[in-house]
């Protein structure tokens, strides 16, 4: 007995630390996430939809946490899957470029599952995909409460789509200008966007997809490299005539 | 080859052997030692050339090709004629040292050190042209063959390709030619010098001892490199040749090329390996070394070469008549007498009739003489190629893609650019190695030693 | 590029990373700008196509403009369009620099104290112009081009409300001679519509209608239908050409008379009368026309005037023999060049020509006499007016008097006599200098308007993109002017903006239909009047030309820089003159007789000097010219704008982004300096009026040719064949056994071993080589990969092209093709992918002296003149393509010669090893130094703009060819015959070339080769490169081959 009870005592302690870790670790991110001035010790303020989450989420790990939801008592816009992606999608630390919107592929790709051609509308017959429209985005997010305006990016939207300013996004996926790339003709023969852009869904904030590929003298071919178009336009058995992107 | 006559034979032998090692050590290895005023300002002057000719290269690739005076239909101008020009001047170091060597011309003994060192220089000289030319040189290691994930290839019934090759393949050659002969006189140089100089020639001399072992093996490998570059000394100029001979260019399209290409350049060769040797004997008076024996015979190889030049230009204008495929002649017939005129005329006159003066002794032994003689000489290469290159674009098919191109002042500068690069080096190389093979020029004086002993 | 000037731009239109990337900014990162409201129409990356008209003259060709993103990026014929169907001509094809053009004015400008324009606001500048016209009242006066229809009205209807002011409409080369002489001649002041579709005998009496005439396009295309060497019928159609000068028109003529100049109309007479004996007999009756004719023609006896004209008697009996027995035949009056001071006379004199010959009501139609017309008369009024101080404000839109105006008239001086001058022009020019206050317009790819250029024809012009700057439409500017003025002036004029009035002008037609076809187009048939009678009152005979001199003064009209308002176009510049081959420079032709005899050759500088004035200009001696004719052309000698000036070597200023050459000697001269104001019988202004003074100023200039030699050597390059020895049938004599355009079956009829083994040997006469050339037969489709679908291939016709050169600029507008300037031509460093070489007759191979010289070898009389398109042959056998190290040039499956441009280290010898010398070398980085904002923005996204150091040539428009096989493959298809059509096919006047898929059964390049295969060859075929173009041969219609 003993000899066995040793060990799953030494188990349950290891166990116990680490949940306790844990835990304050979770309680030092809810800080970091709703910090917040309390009237009266050990309450905490909500001051946004977003805090509200954060603080729900931590109540339900401990439940005499106390916490004062105010106006956003029962508020639910912005989920707060879309608070947690604006905040990654303006992460500085993140990789790839800050755009002028925070905004997340896996919001929207990923978690609405927005097929990519609702919004980059021109990928199917023309030869450059397209941004979408500020009208499109408003399409439908004019639809959503104004609770939403809480996000920096939506406020930007808005003020965008309101001063009737385009937006100027910064351009992750770059063809030097003497490859003449079409969209028409992948799309059309059936690739999906994943095959060259990546798992843009699951990124918040759009880094350039580093992938590579290896080529018999292990020579590495970059994604976006000639040697990777190469590649695949071998594998698929398409046409390798340089005239059929360069001229 | 005739033997040497047997009073400059008595020149080399003189002083008696027992002295000898020393005094010709003392002699050669002299040239090595300080450096006198007219030195520095050569030194300087090469230096300065180079320079401003680098200067205006860096301004032609920052703002294009457009700044030189290439016309349209003139794609080729000087840059490329002085090109085919260096890597002719080349060929005199191999030819020397392989041909001469392994038909036992001990003459060339005295030169060939010389003769090598020029060659290595003329032909990374000439390396540097193929940069010069291109339009994108920061794309131009595309024409390297090296595998690469685009699987882009370079295109090897390409003539300009075949040229990177035996280019480089000459310049590693001659390099190797030109170190082992060093090998036993660093060591010399090492046992006489002391501070920096000894530590450079004791690591360059690859502790040579000079035992019988070391001088076998170093003979063998002098005999097998001269083995290997005897084709060499046909196969580059032939493949330079190609560039122009493989092309469907009116009066670049023609078979004689190859062998024509040859002649000229050892033609041009020997006739610098003369520029340069008469002043240096003159001034670091290795009269004793290098005699006017060397010189005449020199003048006899000039004399033939410019005969085989002298019958390509005649045949050329023969096939042209005889053809007569109307492009071709009439490009022929303009060459000498249309915008070009004078260029062809120079060409003809220094390559096909100057170095007949040297069917008379007293020219051939008249140093003076031979000197102006390899100095036409040298102009007179450089024309013919400009003629070809130049002439042979200006009229092409199409009467109106016609242009005549004049190289601009830029151009021109490298060019000289190029001569200065090439003297720098020669002028450091006489301070750094012996400029005569002493190890060589014993071997004869104790080989005919030994001829006097038994008595011929 | 200056970054923020575009992105101000694309913040305005919106545009994706392809367009950006086009521009030439690599510079990370890049900012991709969507639109805000995406327009229905819009996808990015896809052209837009919008129907507009051509307004570079008045001629109202309709135009298709291609757009990408909101940017107009190339103008294209609309082949609706009953003028031009579908074909532009080089002017038009450049119309679009116009709008992204450095120069343009960005803002109103105001001259302030110090005298410099400075930039005003609209509404202070709207402020002064309302009150000067308010206060003017009736000493307002209007200068303006010919405008269209709604336009007109307008300020027909805004000067009744203003005061009435005075109007005037200008045009310098307007057909004014030809309206007065229809007034007499028929009773209708209208300019007569000549049509020369179907016609089979045409005599041009030095209108130059292929180029520079009424309606050049649309000439070139009914004449080269009309003279289609594949149709029996047409083949022996015959054009004559009179005039002393041998222009395109006269290139293209089978029979060229070079009478003294101005007894054209006698001449004329002349031949009528020769018509009329030929019908009649002696003294018979005339079918169609009044005894009034009879009474005129009767003086004009062949005989008589022979001697007057210096043209031989029996040449008059037979061509008007000819013209009598000829089904369809029509006569030309004669254009600027010939207008003399009898110009009105003259053109009677041709019309009664047209009636003698029963042309009138056929080939020539009289259309009702419209509102207005151009008037010289009225311009030389207003000058009066101005001068004697009794025009206070004068608005000038359009036009550009103090140039086009001869100095003699001394309009310049008159302006300074106007208290406020007001120019509308979009971009500086020598009257918009000198003016006051400066309303730009936009331009005509960002203005409403409509255009009639005939009865029957209403054409719409609709904007393709947002205006660029802050300039507004003459006519906002007009309405807005009589707003500012008061509610009086403005009840009368339509509310709203322009744009409205122009709907509303159209509302009788199904507007957005209209919009849509470019136009209502109802064609035009019209009662075809008699002879009035008031044709008893003209007078024949000589015109006075004035002053002393040995040579009298031809001024001709440029066929690219017309009258002078394309010489800002550096496109139009950069294209060489088709006769002379001379690109952006003047030159004064003289015979090559009378170059001998003052002792000149080409490049040496003469002093042309007149009663009014002396020029100093370089001469170009020709044997193509009367030895008593000095000819200039107009278009050059500009004081302002950025090709005014003559620019430095660009090449060693190291010119940079944005920055602009100083300005060095001027460039070219203006003939209008020394030509004296006069004017004809009819007040129309005559151009034909001056002998000059000709002599050696000793100085040299080179002049920058792009030609050097027009004999050809023998060499088989530009091609012609005896209509006899082509009636003969049987195969071309260049080319035996060769099936030049793919056929199937026609393939399996050679057998394999035929189809590259020999064939026996060439003719001597196709020259080149002599006899002992051995050619081999072949089939270009083998020269693609076999089990690809595609062999890309082209058939020229040499019989058709006029040289007009609208290939050159369609092809670098489409394929971004820098122009380099005139140092750089000077250099032969032209980027053009295509030219046209122009052969006189077969040439022989003479030897050059040591100097290279340029000897013409035209003749008076000698029509033997080639034009052969040369551009890339896309050979099988291309001998570029083995000698590139790197594979930047390359054969690929579908046959053509590909050009990878970021493969390509600049070795140049692929261009050394071209025996077509077609391939261009990129010596500087154009993209940064020929292409100064906003240029840029016009540049053609599809098309990679070409670095430094790489070759490029002719792709035979390989984009079109990608996106037409995207399309295809989108569609499941192949891409069908004719579907692809390469910039310079699409805008040929004449459809001289073919451009298809050889390997279609009914693919239309093979079959011209095929319809024409007697005269078939391909350029130096004896180098046995196997080029994919297909040469027709030109036919010589020699007398006794008539119809």
């Amino acid at each position: 007995m003993r000899d066995r009870a040793r060990p799953s005592l030494l188990a349950v302690i290891a166990l116990a630390a680490v949940a306790a870790w844990i835990a304050a670790d979770l309680g030092d991110g809810a800080k970091a996430t709703a910090e917040s001035t309390t009237p009266e010790a050990g309450t905490r303020v909500a001051r946004s939809v977003c805090e509200a989450h954060e603080l729900r989420e931590l109540q339900k790990k401990d439940p005499d946490l106390k916490v004062d939801f105010g106006e956003f008592k029962d508020a639910t816009w912005p989920t707060r899957a879309a608070c947690l992606s604006h905040a990654a999608a303006g992460d500085p630390d993140a990789p790839g470029p800050l755009q002028p919107i925070q905004f997340s592929h896996k919001h929207h790709a990923g978690l609405y599952q927005i097929d990519c051609q609702y919004c980059h509308s021109g990928t199917d017959r023309s030869p450059s995909a397209g941004v979408p429209a500020t009208e499109v985005c408003m399409g439908c997010h004019a639809q959503f409460p104004a609770s939403y305006d809480e996000l920096e990016g939506i406020r930007t939207l808005k003020d965008h789509w309101a001063k009737k300013q385009p937006i100027e996004w910064v351009q992750i996926h770059r063809l030097p200008e003497y490859v003449q790339f079409q969209h028409r003709a992948h799309v059309r023969a059936g690739f999906a966007c994943q095959e060259c852009h990546g798992k843009v869904e699951t990124y918040d904030k759009l880094p350039l997809v580093e992938e590579t590929v290896w080529w018999p003298w292990l020579l590495p071919a970059h994604k976006l490299e000639m040697g990777w178009c190469i590649d695949c336009h071998r594998r698929n058995n398409a046409t390798q005539d340089c005239a059929a992107c360069h001229y | 080859m005739t033997p040497p006559p047997a009073e400059s034979v008595a020149a080399m032998i003189r002083p008696a052997p027992v002295r000898v090692d020393s005094k010709v050590n003392r002699d050669l290895l002299r040239v090595m030692e300080g450096a006198s005023v007219g030195y520095w300002v050569l030194l300087h002057l090469a230096v300065a050339f180079m320079l401003a000719a680098g200067g205006w290269w860096i301004y032609q690739v920052y703002r294009g090709l457009g700044i030189v005076g290439y016309r349209h239909p003139v794609f080729w101008g000087a840059y490329i004629v002085t090109f085919v020009f260096w890597v002719g001047i080349a060929h005199a170091g191999t030819l020397i040292s392989a041909i001469l060597y392994l038909f036992r011309a001990k003459w060339r003994n005295a030169i060939n050190r010389s003769a090598e060192a020029m060659t290595v220089f003329a032909v990374l000289t000439a390396a540097q042209f193929l940069g010069i030319h291109v339009g994108r040189i920061w794309k131009s290691y595309f024409i390297l063959p090296y595998p690469n994930q685009r699987a882009l290839w370079v295109n090897f019934k390409s003539p300009l390709l075949w040229d990177t090759f035996a280019i480089t393949t000459y310049a590693t050659t001659s390099i190797l030619f030109l170190y082992i002969g060093l090998v036993p006189d660093l060591a010399i140089a090492r046992d006489r010098s002391t501070g920096w100089r000894r530590v450079l020639y004791a690591v360059l001399s690859l502790g040579w001892q000079g035992t019988s072992k070391q001088w076998k093996a170093q003979n063998r490998a002098v005999l097998h490199l001269s083995g290997l570059a005897t084709p060499l000394v046909l196969s580059v100029h032939s493949v330079v040749s190609w560039d122009f001979a493989m092309s469907i260019v009116p009066t670049w399209h023609a078979t004689i090329f190859a062998p024509y290409f040859v002649a000229g350049a050892i033609f041009s060769g020997f006739a610098m390996v003369l520029t340069m040797m008469i002043p240096v004997r003159r001034i670091f008076g290795l009269e004793e070394y290098i005699t006017d024996y060397h010189f005449e015979n020199m003048s006899r190889f000039l004399l033939l070469t410019s005969l085989i030049v002298g019958y390509a230009y005649l045949s050329e204008y023969f096939i042209a008549w005889y053809g007569h495929v109307e492009p071709e002649s009439t490009e022929f017939w303009m060459r000498a007498f249309g915008p070009y005129w004078m260029s062809s005329w120079t060409m003809i006159i220094c390559n096909a009739f100057v170095p007949q003066i040297f069917w008379f002794k007293w020219a051939r032994t008249h140093v003076p003489t031979v000197f102006i003689v390899s100095v036409l000489v040298n102009i007179g290469m450089w024309f013919e190629r400009y003629v070809i290159i130049v002439g042979g674009l200006s009229r092409e098919y199409d009467p109106a893609a016609w242009g005549v191109y004049t190289p601009s002042w830029g151009e021109l500068l490298i060019v000289a650019g190029s001569f200065g690069f090439f003297a720098q080096f020669f002028l450091i190389f006489l301070k750094l190695f012996p400029v005569v093979a002493i190890a060589e020029v014993k071997e004869i004086e104790i080989h005919s030693k030994a001829h006097g002993e038994v008595g011929h | 590029m200056a970054e923020l000037d575009r992105r101000e731009f694309l913040k305005l239109v919106g545009t994706s990373a392809g367009a950006a990337a086009a521009v030439g900014c690599s510079d990370l990162p890049e900012k991709l700008i969507p639109y805000v409201v995406q327009p229905e129409e819009i996808t990015p990356g896809l052209p837009v196509i919008y129907a507009s008209t051509c307004q570079e003259c008045s001629a109202g060709c309709g135009v298709h403009v291609r757009t990408r993103e909101g940017r107009p990026i190339k103008l294209e014929g609309n082949p609706e369009h009953p003028i031009n169907r579908g074909k532009l001509c080089a002017r038009g094809q450049a119309g679009l620099g116009r709008t992204y053009h450095p120069d343009r004015y960005q803002s109103a400008l105001e001259r302030d104290a110090s005298g410099a324009l400075a930039p005003v606001a609209w509404d202070q500048a709207i402020a002064r112009l309302g009150a000067a016209v308010s206060a003017a009242g009736r000493r307002t006066a209007v200068l303006t081009s010919p405008l269209g229809p709604t336009l007109s009205g307008l300020l027909d209807s805004w000067l009744a409300a203003t005061g009435g002011g005075m109007r005037v409409e200008y045009e310098p080369f307007a057909p004014e001679a030809l309206r007065h002489a229809a007034e007499v001649v028929f009773g209708v002041a209208s300019v007569p519509v000549f049509d020369l579709s179907d016609t089979d005998f045409v005599i041009d009496f030095g209108s130059d209608c292929l180029s520079t005439g009424l309606s050049p396009v649309e000439h070139a295309r009914q004449l080269s239908a009309a003279r289609d060497a594949a149709k029996e019928s047409a083949r022996a159609a015959r054009l004559v050409y009179v005039g002393p000068r041998l222009d395109e028109t006269a290139s293209q003529s089978d029979e060229w008379l070079a009478p003294k100049p101005g007894t054209e109309g006698i001449l004329a007479l002349a031949i009528a009368r020769a018509a009329v004996d030929a019908a009649t007999g002696p003294d018979g009756e005339i079918g169609v026309a009044a005894s009034a004719i009879a009474r005129q023609l009767s003086g004009f006896g062949a005989d008589a005037v022979a001697a007057r004209t210096e043209v031989p008697a029996e040449t008059i009996r037979r061509i008007g023999a000819s013209l009598a027995r000829a089904r369809r035949p029509v006569a030309l009056p004669p254009g600027v060049a010939l207008s003399s001071s009898r110009a009105t006379s003259t053109a009677a004199a041709v019309l009664f020509l047209n009636a003698a010959i029963g042309a009138v009501g056929h080939t020539v139609q009289v259309p009702p006499a419209p509102s207005r017309a151009p008037s010289f008369r009225d311009t030389t009024r207003l000058i009066e007016a101005m001068k004697a101080g009794d025009v206070d404000v004068l608005i000038v839109h359009g036009a550009n008097p103090v140039h086009t105006l001869p100095s003699a008239s001394g309009f310049a001086a008159a302006l300074g006599k106007v208290k406020l001058v007001v120019s509308i022009a979009s971009m500086p020019d020598e009257t918009s200098a000198l003016a006051h206050l400066v309303l730009p317009d936009h331009t005509t790819a960002e203005s409403w308007g409509d255009a009639a250029p005939r009865p029957g024809v209403r054409s719409i012009v609709q904007p393709t993109l947002r205006p660029l700057y802050d300039t507004r439409a003459f006519g906002d500017t007009l309405l807005d002017t009589a707003r500012a003025i008061g509610a009086a002036a403005a009840a009368n004029l339509p509310a709203g903006s322009f744009r409205s009035a122009v709907e509303a002008a159209w509302k009788d037609t199904n507007w957005r239909a209209a919009l849509q076809r470019g136009g209502v187009f109802d064609g035009g048939a019209w009662s075809s009047p008699g002879i009035a009678e008031g044709v008893a009152r003209l007078q024949f005979k000589e015109p006075e030309i004035a002053g002393d001199g040995d040579f009298v003064l031809l001024a001709v009209p440029s066929p690219m820089l017309g009258d002078g308002r394309g010489a800002n176009l550096g496109l139009l510049q950069e294209t060489p003159d088709p006769i002379t081959k001379i690109a952006w420079q003047s030159w004064a032709e003289i015979s090559t007789k009378s170059a001998d005899s003052l002792g000149v050759r080409p490049g040496d500088v003469l002093a042309v000097e007149t009663a009014s004035g002396k020029l100093e200009v370089p001469v170009w001696p020709r044997g193509g010219l009367r030895n008593d004719v000095v000819a200039i052309a107009f278009g050059q000698g500009h004081t302002v704008g950025s090709f005014a000036a003559a620019t430095p070597d660009e090449y060693s200023t190291g010119l940079r982004a944005g920055e602009r050459p100083a300005p060095g000697p001027a460039r070219g001269v203006n003939v209008n300096a020394i030509l004296p104001a006069q004017s004809d019988e009819s007040g129309g202004r005559a151009f034909l009026v001056a002998k000059a003074k000709v002599g050696k100023t000793g100085r040299f200039q080179r002049l920058p040719y792009t030609q050097g030699t027009d004999n050809k050597r023998g060499r088989l390059l530009g091609e012609s064949i005896s209509l006899a020895a082509l009636a003969a049938g049987g195969p071309s004599p260049w080319a035996p056994n060769e099936t030049p355009g793919h056929v199937p079956g026609a393939l399996a009829a050679v057998p394999a071993a035929a189809e590259h083994g020999e064939t026996g040997e060439r003719r001597a006469a196709a020259g080149h080589g002599g006899e002992h050339e051995i050619l081999r037969a072949y089939d270009p489709v083998n020269d693609s990969v076999a089990e690809d679908p595609y062999r890309w291939g082209m058939t020229i016709d040499v019989d058709k092209c006029t040289g007009c050169s609208a290939c050159i600029v369609a092809c670098a507008v489409e394929n971004n093709i820098p122009t380099v300037g005139e140092s750089l031509i000077l250099r032969n460093r032209t980027m053009q992918w295509i030219r046209i070489e122009r052969w006189i007759g077969e040439g022989e191979p003479v030897l050059e002296p040591a100097r290279p010289d340029v000897e013409s070898r035209e003749q008076l009389g000698n029509v033997d003149v080639r034009n052969a398109p040369m551009l890339c042959q896309h050979c099988g056998a291309a001998p570029c393509e083995p000698v590139c190290p790197v594979f930047a040039t390359y054969h690929s499956p579908s046959g053509l010669n590909g050009m990878t441009y970021n493969r390509c280290i600049g070795t140049r010898y692929c261009s050394n090893n071209c025996p077509y010398k077609v391939r261009r070398f990129n010596w500087f980085d154009y993209q940064i130094e020929r292409w100064p904002d906003p240029m840029g923005l016009g540049l053609n996204p599809d098309v990679t703009v070409r670095a430094q150091g790489v070759m490029e040539k002719c792709t035979f428009c390989v984009q079109r060819i990608q996106a037409a096989r995207l399309t295809a493959k989108g569609e499941k298809r192949a891409v069908a015959a004719g579907e692809v059509q390469t910039a310079c096919q699409q805008t040929c006047p004449t459809g001289a070339i073919v451009f298809d898929n050889l390997k279609l059964a009914d693919n239309k390049a093979g079959a011209a080769a095929n319809a024409n295969a007697g005269r078939t060859y391909h350029a130096l075929h004896p180098v046995n490169t196997r080029p994919a173009i297909t040469y027709l041969a030109k036919v010589a219609r020699e007398e006794g081959h008539e119809a």
